[in-house]
């Protein structure tokens, strides 16, 4: 009898005592301690620095959120791997991933409307370019992370000898390119990724890409675009990467004038006899730049793990710890707050990548994403390749550009 | 009786298992893909059962050229290598000084990966400051781009592929060659029997069997080239694509492009043709013996 009596009153006890911590709990979440699986790409320096701000994150959050993180090799490797866990059901919590990486599993992405909406400080504060890069899909499917964008590096010793200025205009890149042929016998000009180019000079013509429609540059604009990038080839004012891997290598031996490529790849040039200059991307009738780089995408399933990873996503794209990242390892803030900080900006003075790829953060835009645009980048790259080695007129250019991009979308 | 068979059944099982998991259904799983619609290789939908795939690659021109490619370097690597091995082999078989030697550094090939070999010959081929270019300076010609020209892609790969597949027919052939009774070949010298006849009438015929498994052998492998295209042309297939092989353009439909049908139509594809080529050349042999 007395011992039921004890069991009431405790059970009133505990009762009275859960009241306001489930009205507590409205307000404040709570999340149960747990361990977030991060996959990522990064290595050297890079994954140094992930290492050291994750486990930051680890001691100081208040919730006991372990993240865990996994190296799975370079992209390639990330991106096979992501497709084959998502077949086994068995997807990291977090990953760093392209969009164009997640077109047979969108399903599985996890919506951050939600979150964003309730919990994150001003979304608006990233970088806009970003932003339409995350929400291509048709809802928030990510945070943006190791960005970067596409610049113009260039042997400055040569352009001083030579008496030039870093190309601004379309204008300038031809009478820049025309100018190495002449004194120097050398292109002035390459690209790491063609299919980038075309379509960033499309932008910068005012003219679109492609979309499921098919290619959207059969007109005056795309033919004018042509008509540059042949000038560009077919007078030898640019090269294509041939034997080489990559132009950072082909400028550090001073075998080009400069290139365009992504601003993270100023860490592979070594520029021991000679001074590095960098420049925004030429423009126009107006600026554009592609962004590179991942963005972190969410899988977890669970809600307490959402949760989690969520706070974790909050902490690398906060203003602190992404200009930290982009201080350490040459990649860009996500946040404009985080470019105008002012520990960023006085790292910029110093900084000439950085200071180029700041100046045109306004003409950031992502790759177009739609169903085949996997396929169709492979089929640009190797077309661009095979209408420079055949010294294609513009039109004829055009035409192949068209046609190869329109089978691939299945457009007659 | 039947405890014996059940016996032996119970040690091929682990072999038995591991092929019909690894080799057995991916070829069932592969065949299924290939007449799917859009396959989705997570969620496992697609549009429908028909032919699309298979209308789809051949209308691809990427395709085309691959096969095309293919077909072109299965019929220079296969016959310059066993012939050219045949040469070597019969060399080094001739009692020469340092014989020990020389077998190990034609073997040598063979136990180095693909792509440090790719990474030399990337350097032999270079266009600017390549040994091959010196060599063809001397004789007047000029420096030839051998990696960077849709002309030379494939030639390239071809020469390439030949050296590195002579160092397994080489040894094969050394091997067969070591079977042959010494006696014919004294007996020949005692008829004074003119050189080339000797090697068409005892050496040929004595290793036989030899280059009939170094033809099936090596056309089965040139088929599936890939490693060579990816070592030589650093992961890419070719400028402008022009080295592309068909396991090149499977590996790519699968993993860069999501086009799992695709992928798998092109796989059948392939295996169909080594299939009928292998059968032809059962038959053909099979009634020599």
């Amino acid at each position: 009898m007395s011992f039921r009596k004890t069991g009431a009153a405790i059970l009133a006890l505990v009762m009275a005592a859960s009241l306001p911590v489930a009205a507590f709990a409205e307000e404040e979440k709570t999340i149960e301690p747990t361990e977030v699986t991060f996959w990522h790409g990064m290595s050297n320096t890079q994954e140094q620095v992930l290492t050291e701000l994750t486990d930051r994150f680890n001691e100081e959050n208040e919730y006991g959120i372990t993240v865990k993180l996994v190296n799975q090799g370079n992209y390639g490797d990330l991106s096979t791997k992501l497709t084959a866990s998502a077949v086994a059901d068995e997807l990291p919590d977090l990953a760093q991933a392209y969009n164009n990486w997640l077109t047979a599993y969108t399903d599985k992405i996890v919506p951050l409307d939600e979150f964003v909406e309730n919990d994150f400080d001003d979304y608006e504060d990233l970088v806009e370019g970003y932003r339409a890069e995350c929400e291509q899909l048709g809802f928030i499917g990510a945070l943006p992370f190791n960005k970067s964008t596409y610049v113009y590096f260039y042997n400055k010793t040569m352009f001083d000898e030579l008496g030039l200025e870093a190309p601004k205009t379309w204008e300038d890149m031809l009478a820049v390119g025309e100018k190495f042929m002449e004194e120097k016998e050398m292109p002035a000009f390459g690209v790491d990724d063609l299919a980038g180019f075309l379509e960033a000079s499309l932008a910068q013509n005012e003219c679109e890409y492609a979309s499921d429609e098919g290619a959207l540059f059969d007109n005056e604009a795309g033919l004018e675009t042509l008509e540059y990038i042949m000038g560009l080839y077919n007078n030898g004012y640019a090269r294509l990467i041939g034997e080489d891997d990559y132009f950072s290598s082909v400028i550090s031996t001073q075998r080009i004038g400069g290139y365009i490529g992504s601003s993270t790849g100023v860490s592979y040039i070594t520029a021991d006899d000679f001074e590095l200059g960098v420049a925004p991307l030429p423009t126009n009738k107006k600026a554009a730049a592609n962004q590179a780089g991942t963005n972190i995408v969410m899988f977890a399933q669970d809600e307490n793990q959402q949760a989690a990873t969520w706070e974790y996503m909050k902490y690398l794209t906060s203003t602190e710890a992404t200009t930290e990242w982009a201080m350490k390892t040459g990649y860009l803030p996500v946040r404009v707050s985080a470019f105008e900080s002012d520990e960023y900006q006085s790292f910029m003075a110093d900084d000439i990548t950085a200071t180029a790829a700041y100046s045109q953060v306004d003409a950031f835009f992502p790759a177009a994403m739609f169903e085949a645009s996997n396929a169709v980048r492979t089929s640009v790259n190797t077309m661009f390749e095979e209408v420079v080695l055949d010294e294609l007129e513009p039109e004829d250019a055009l035409a192949e550009f068209v046609q190869i991009i329109n089978e691939e979308c299945d457009v007659e | 009786m039947e405890k014996k068979s059940m016996k032996g059944y119970l040690y091929l099982a682990p072999a038995l298992i591991i092929i019909l998991i690894f080799t057995i259904y991916p070829l069932i799983r592969a065949f299924m893909l290939s007449f799917m619609e859009d396959y989705n290789l997570v969620n496992g939908s697609y549009k429908g059962i028909n032919l699309e795939n298979y209308i789809d690659i051949f209308q691809d021109r990427h395709f085309i050229k691959a096969l095309t490619n293919t077909g072109i370097y299965v019929v220079f690597v296969v016959p310059c290598s066993i012939a050219l091995s045949l040469i070597i082999a019969v060399l080094l078989n001739s009692h020469i000084r340092f014989q020990g030697v020389f077998q190990t550094i034609f073997f040598l090939p063979y136990v180095t990966s693909t792509i440090a070999i790719g990474i030399v010959w990337g350097w032999i081929f270079n266009s600017d400051y390549g040994l091959l270019n010196q060599l063809l300076s001397w004789f007047g010609i000029k420096s030839i781009p051998w990696l960077t020209s849709k002309q030379y892609a494939l030639p390239s790969l071809i020469i390439f592929s030949i050296w590195k597949s002579m160092a397994f027919d080489i040894l094969i052939f050394l091997a067969g060659l070591q079977t042959i009774s010494e006696d014919l070949y004294n007996a020949a010298r005692v008829d004074s029997t003119p050189r080339w006849r000797v090697f068409w009438r005892i050496t040929v015929p004595g290793i036989g069997p030899m280059i009939s498994y170094a033809f099936v052998m090596g056309m089965i492998n040139a088929f599936k080239v890939y490693n060579e295209v990816y070592a030589l042309f650093r992961g890419k297939n070719g400028p402008a694509g022009s080295a592309n092989t068909v396991v090149f353009y499977i590996y790519d439909k699968f993993y860069n492009q999501s086009k799992y049908g695709e992928a798998s139509a092109a796989a059948v594809i392939l295996f169909l043709i080594v299939l009928g080529l292998t059968i032809i050349q059962r038959t053909l042999t099979g009634k020599k013996e």
